[in-house]
């Protein structure tokens, strides 16, 4: 294959690009969370003691709002770094599953294309993704790539240039309005939603009171603690619900 | 901890979150025809992410420590209001405007 074809298979045909803009025009009602997320995130890691370097390091290359904020306070406590990973991969769960549900579309792609797709991916792409193609037969084909990437490009970049402003910016936020809360709030805006039925609501309560209680521990011991408490609370009223409708 | 080894503490943070990343996000990606997910684990993870969130965010709005006398936060007082607002609107934007507001508020005509 010349270089030249090789270079214009990459390129977007008419027909991917309509699909593409299809996935922009999706995504675009998720871009002002994503902006003012972006820009909270970005002044909460200045706030929290990182320097631009580390805080724009951190930006670029974990892109990893809910890991990200997670880790602030832990690293302004000094937690051990074994923690700090554990807590961060907790609050990315959710991509192994989000992965597991979309691996079956991208799984013809090379490692590398299957890598950058992966790493870059977001819980908007997840949730546009799979109410659009969920259900559909065929799995794996151009516009189901290019819906993606219309969704996760602008995502990245929108993001990214939220976040590095609010680095920038975060000299010109006084401490007295305590803006690092509102990094708090956008994980609280996370949560709320994901709580959706009663396991879910045994599951919160259950992790709260441990989470509560158990900030006496040592090295955050309490956060694992409640994770699992919070789990297997979850599964067993899962099961306990199951077993009551089925009788 | 000194400046320089703290910086280094920071950075070891970041490279290990950007390891989260990949494993997390990429890890299904590149080897999910290798790893299938047990209906059971998949299952399972799902309640992860609310058990870690509420972990990270209870401690923030309702920290104590031995000899303390209770008192409640302004922040929980605020994330209340945040909560509110939420379940009224569903939007993520809202809740973050009506939580700080609200903090400022109380803030401001607490003592």
């Amino acid at each position: 294959m010349s270089a030249f074809t090789r270079l214009s298979a990459l390129l977007p045909s008419a027909q991917d690009r309509v699909h593409m803009r299809a996935g922009f025009i999706d995504f675009i009602p998720a871009l002002i969370a994503t902006v003012v997320w972006g820009f909270v995130t970005g002044v909460a890691m200045v706030k929290s003691g990182l320097s631009g370097l580390e805080a724009t390091l951190m930006t670029l290359f974990v892109y990893a709002g809910s890991a990200q904020l997670t880790a602030l306070p832990l690293i302004e406590s000094h937690a051990p770094l074994w923690l700090i990973f554990t807590a961060g991969f907790i609050v990315n769960i959710r991509f192994i599953i989000f992965g597991a549900a979309l691996q079956p579309f991208f799984r013809h792609l090379s490692w590398k294309k299957r890598l950058g797709l992966g790493y870059i991916t977001s819980d908007m792409v997840f949730v546009l993704f799979m109410s659009k193609y969920g259900d559909s037969k065929e799995r794996g084909s151009r516009e189901h790539l290019w819906y993606y990437l219309g969704i996760i490009l602008p995502g990245w970049l929108s993001w990214q240039i939220a976040s590095l402003s609010g680095i920038v910016l975060s000299a010109y936020v006084p401490p007295s309005w305590s803006l690092e809360f509102a990094a708090i709030l956008a994980l609280l805006a996370l949560l709320i939603p994901l709580v959706n039925n009663r396991a879910m609501w045994a599951c919160l309560v259950t992790a709260s009171v441990i989470a509560w209680v158990g900030q006496a521990l040592p090295l955050r011991l309490g956060l694992v603690a409640a994770v699992l408490g919070g789990v297997l609370a979850g599964v067993a009223a899962e099961q306990l619900q199951r077993h009551r409708d089925a009788r | 901890m000194s400046d320089w080894q703290y910086d280094w503490y920071v950075l070891g943070a970041i490279a290990l979150l950007v390891l989260c990343s990949l494993l997390t996000r990429s890890g299904y990606f590149m080897f999910g025809d290798l790893l299938p997910l047990t209906e059971r684990m998949r299952r399972a993870l799902r309640f992860a992410p609310v058990a870690a969130l509420a972990a990270i965010i209870i401690p923030e709005l309702l920290p104590w420590a031995y000899g303390d006398t209770p008192r409640l936060d302004i922040k929980a007082l605020a994330s209340l209001v945040a909560v509110l607002v939420f379940i009224r609107t569903r939007n993520a934007v809202w809740v973050i405007v009506a939580g700080m507001v609200s903090f400022w508020l109380i803030r401001a005509v607490m003592p």
